[in-house]
């Protein structure tokens, strides 16, 4: 009880929370709210925001309502920022743990490894994978360049926690070594590796609104990147196409951003003060 | 209305030069145009080889055109469409076997050696047949070319060749380029090719990749007191919401083919000292067109490709993806095209209702989802509006319950992925009609293709009837027998539809009101602007 008061004592991590509720409401209520396809012709083209209420956001170059994108493009968004999120702590934990635990040398070829991946800039790694095998592995090509990251975190921690009394009884009671890595020491060394978890949800959407910015995207499903690319070409008569998504993913990143570290400080409060 | 009533001007100011070009006395209510100055314009690619007898397309046009002449330009009011440069008259025999070109005297190349007929034998015999992408087609039969003196060169064909398909090829398949210099080492390595050498007003001056073109002032050119400008710059502007702002900040005075995306145009069109012209381009017109893979069972069902030719709403595509700047389609000829077109063919309103009984007749019932079956749609990526028409046209399907999901390729990717892979079942193509069916437009529908050959039949579509008829149009000879074949070669495409033509569009510039002679023959902007002028 005590941390979330302290989480709802900073006024940024209130905001962050707000901010991702906001929009993890936009995403469940989009199907209910605006049902059928969001890329459907639903009025006249490139009519501005605020004429029609029945289309409060107007419509683009098409007629679509952006509004119903805006919903729907907030579900691809999360889902795909959470997606490649997870599939990158949960590989770089265990590629860590794995490294960190084996030692010799287990640990150098893998973080070999590592190093090669971080030395590829993670955005031109997507860009090739998605070139190379299509869009529908988004979720895996953004992943492929951000693991790296609570790979090597993970393996600090696990080299520091590997050498504690409590490993070595498991070793003594005669635990299988791999139980020991994933029971015992990758359970503790799991804190630091989450709290790099809102970064890279950001990081993640932002690369995926990249990825459909430059046409990489699926173009059968409506994404922020998507729209502000489609909004380009008409930038000039037509600015809302893309600063209406524009506003949503800056908003969408800062709240993921700012809540994520709400909770990184509260925990790191709580440990200071333990 | 102001675009109109100047591009009307210099529509007559324009004619007026094209008598004054073939050596008559330029009447006296012609505006007369100024001499000097520099031209400076968007170019939005950067083509490497500039030989426009090697690749025939209007990118390298766009540039090397001013450079490189062709035997006859396209004109709005000459005979038969065309109006002379460096051909003065051109003759066919009865027999088809053979054409007479007389050549223009006094002409020079831009290193001063005379152009003769030997330069116009070796342009067609070593370069438009063998190496040409449209050549290869239309001089497939040309045996040999005879020069009996320095002005006169006779095209000699193996089989019987129409006169009528050689004229309209002139344009653009004509360019001449000098023998002197291509006939040391091999044609596609000669250094010509980036710094190109020809007989037009403009000589090439320096190319620096990334910034610009420049082309100067070619003093020993054969029209009288042409060119009037000292200097063209094509100023290198990839991205096309940069040449809008650079025609604003008067950095450049002109924008061709439609480097101004669409949707400015209105807001465009109210700047001061900027005229928005959609004229000049009515010999370069690209179709919007579904192509159909007929190796998927559903879409080899005639009722199922007129149902979707029904479910495309053609006047809301104009007016949306468009923005009225096209005209709606009936068939594989444009309906600006002055020699072939006819719009005594099956039509396809929208009617959704119409396309959803006859999918129903073809026994592809809706399903519990609505959904009748599933398509992969390809959009080409060359043109914002073909991606767009994509996006539309799978929501169009939908309405009839038929799925299409977007697959986006890049411009490689696509080629390979519909000429070489067959890996669609629908496309959008954005396919040029070249002023005859012979020349790009009967491969689209034609059996028998090879594979892997870009912009041609690729969807197993076979036709006998439609094949006979293109066969027997290519050898007629008489002019009226040979267009009434293509009247009846459309008739049939838009009653089977191989294909599917929803509309057909071309190019808009837009220039600061100081330019002059503007979008005075149907292929301005590819033409050889020796006319064209600065007021101040």
């Amino acid at each position: 009880m005590s941390a979330l008061r302290r989480f709802l004592r900073t006024p940024e991590a209130v905001a962050g929370a707000i901010l991702l509720a906001v929009l993890i409401a936009m995403a469940l209520s989009a199907s209910l709210l605006f049902p059928g396809d969001p890329q459907a012709i639903a009025g006249p083209a490139l009519l501005p925001p605020f004429q029609d209420w029945s289309l409060p956001l107007g419509t683009d170059r098409l007629g679509r309502d952006v509004l119903a994108e805006l919903f729907h493009g907030a579900r691809t968004s999360l889902a795909v920022g959470l997606a490649a999120a997870a599939a990158a702590l949960v590989v770089g934990a265990v590629v860590g743990t794995l490294a960190g635990f084996a030692g010799g040398l287990v640990d150098e070829v893998l973080m070999r490894i590592t190093d090669a991946f971080q030395t590829v800039p993670s955005f031109l790694l997507a860009l090739a994978f998605v070139s190379v095998v299509g869009p529908s592995l988004g979720v895996v090509a953004i992943a492929l360049g951000t693991w790296t990251g609570p790979a090597r975190v993970a393996r600090a921690e696990v080299l520091s926690i590997r050498e504690r009394d409590y490993v070595a009884g498991a070793r003594v009671i005669g635990m299988h070594p791999l139980a020991i890595a994933f029971r015992e020491v990758l359970p503790n060394a799991l804190p630091p590796v989450l709290a790099m978890s809102s970064v890279i949800v950001a990081a993640a959407i932002l690369t995926e609104a990249a990825l459909s910015f430059l046409g990489l995207g699926d173009p059968n499903r409506v994404t922020w990147g998507g729209m502000i690319s489609e909004g380009r070409a008409v930038l000039r008569t037509a600015p809302f196409l893309s600063i209406v998504p524009g506003i949503a993913l800056v908003l969408t990143v800062l709240g993921v951003y700012l809540a994520g570290e709400g909770i990184v400080e509260t925990t790191a409060v709580r440990r200071g003060l333990s | 209305m102001s675009g109109f009533t100047i591009s009307r001007r210099t529509m007559l100011a324009g004619s007026a030069m094209l008598l004054a070009s073939t050596a008559m006395p330029a009447p006296g209510w012609a505006q007369t145009p100024k001499k000097g100055g520099r031209l400076v314009l968007a170019a939005d690619s950067e083509p490497r080889n500039l030989n426009p007898a090697i690749v025939a397309s209007n990118g390298v046009f766009f540039i090397s055109s001013k450079i490189v002449e062709t035997l006859a330009e396209a004109s709005f009011d000459g005979k038969d469409g065309l109006a002379p440069r460096l051909a003065l008259s051109w003759e066919g025999a009865a027999d088809g076997l053979s054409v007479t070109f007389k050549l223009r005297d006094g002409v020079k190349w831009h290193d001063g050696k005379p152009f003769t007929s030997a330069d116009v034998a070796f342009s067609a015999l070593q370069i438009w047949k063998p190496l040409q992408n449209l050549g290869r087609t239309v001089f497939k039969d040309l045996a040999s070319v005879d020069t009996p003196d320095d002005l006169t060169a006779v095209f000699k064909f193996s089989k019987p060749t129409p006169f009528q398909l050689i004229r309209n090829a002139l344009p653009a398949l004509s360019s001449v380029v000098p023998k002197h210099i291509y006939e040391v080492g091999k044609i596609e390595d000669n250094p010509a090719n980036n710094a190109p050498i020809g007989t037009g007003p403009f000589k090439f001056g320096e190319y620096k990749a990334g910034q610009y073109y420049r082309l100067t002032r070619n003093t020993d050119y054969w029209g009288k007191d042409e060119p009037y400008l000292d200097e063209i710059i094509y100023q290198v502007l990839p991205d096309r919401t940069s040449a809008a702002s650079a025609l604003e900040a008067e950095e450049i005075q002109l924008a061709a083919f439609s480097a101004v995306p669409l949707a400015d145009l209105d807001r465009i069109s109210k700047v001061p000292g900027l005229k928005v012209i959609s004229k000049g381009y009515e010999g370069l017109t690209y179709q919007l067109v579904v192509e159909i893979n007929h190796r998927r069972k559903e879409l080899a069902d005639v009722k199922v490709r007129q149902a979707i030719a029904h479910a495309i709403d053609k006047d809301f595509v104009v007016k949306t993806v468009f923005l009225g700047y096209a005209a709606t389609a009936t068939g594989p000829v444009p309906k600006n095209d002055p020699q072939f077109y006819t719009a005594d063919v099956p039509t396809y309103a929208f009617d959704v209702a119409k396309a959803n009984a006859l999918l129903d007749e073809a026994g592809y019932k809706k399903g519990a989802d609505g959904n009748r079956f599933s398509l992969k749609l390809l959009p080409a990526p060359y043109f914002n509006e073909t991606k767009q028409f994509g996006d539309y046209l799978r929501q169009a399907l939908a309405a009839i319950g038929i799925d299409a999901q977007l697959v986006n390729n890049d411009s490689a990717a696509h080629i390979k992925a519909v000429y070489t892979d067959h890996a669609f079942d629908l496309a959008v193509g954005p396919p040029v009609f070249r002023g005859d069916p012979a020349i790009s437009t009967t491969i689209l529908v034609q059996s028998g293709i090879p594979d892997s050959v870009p912009f041609s039949n690729q969807g197993g579509y076979k036709n006998d009837a439609l094949d006979a008829l293109i066969s027997k149009a290519s050898e007629t000879l008489d002019a009226t027998a040979r267009t009434d074949l293509y009247k009846e070669f459309q008739k049939e495409v838009a009653t089977d539809l191989p294909l599917i033509n929803v509309a057909e569009w071309s190019f808009i510039s837009v220039a600061r009101d100081t330019v002059g002679n503007i979008a005075n023959n149907p292929r301005w902007a590819v033409s050889n602007w020796a006319d064209t002028y600065l007021e101040s």
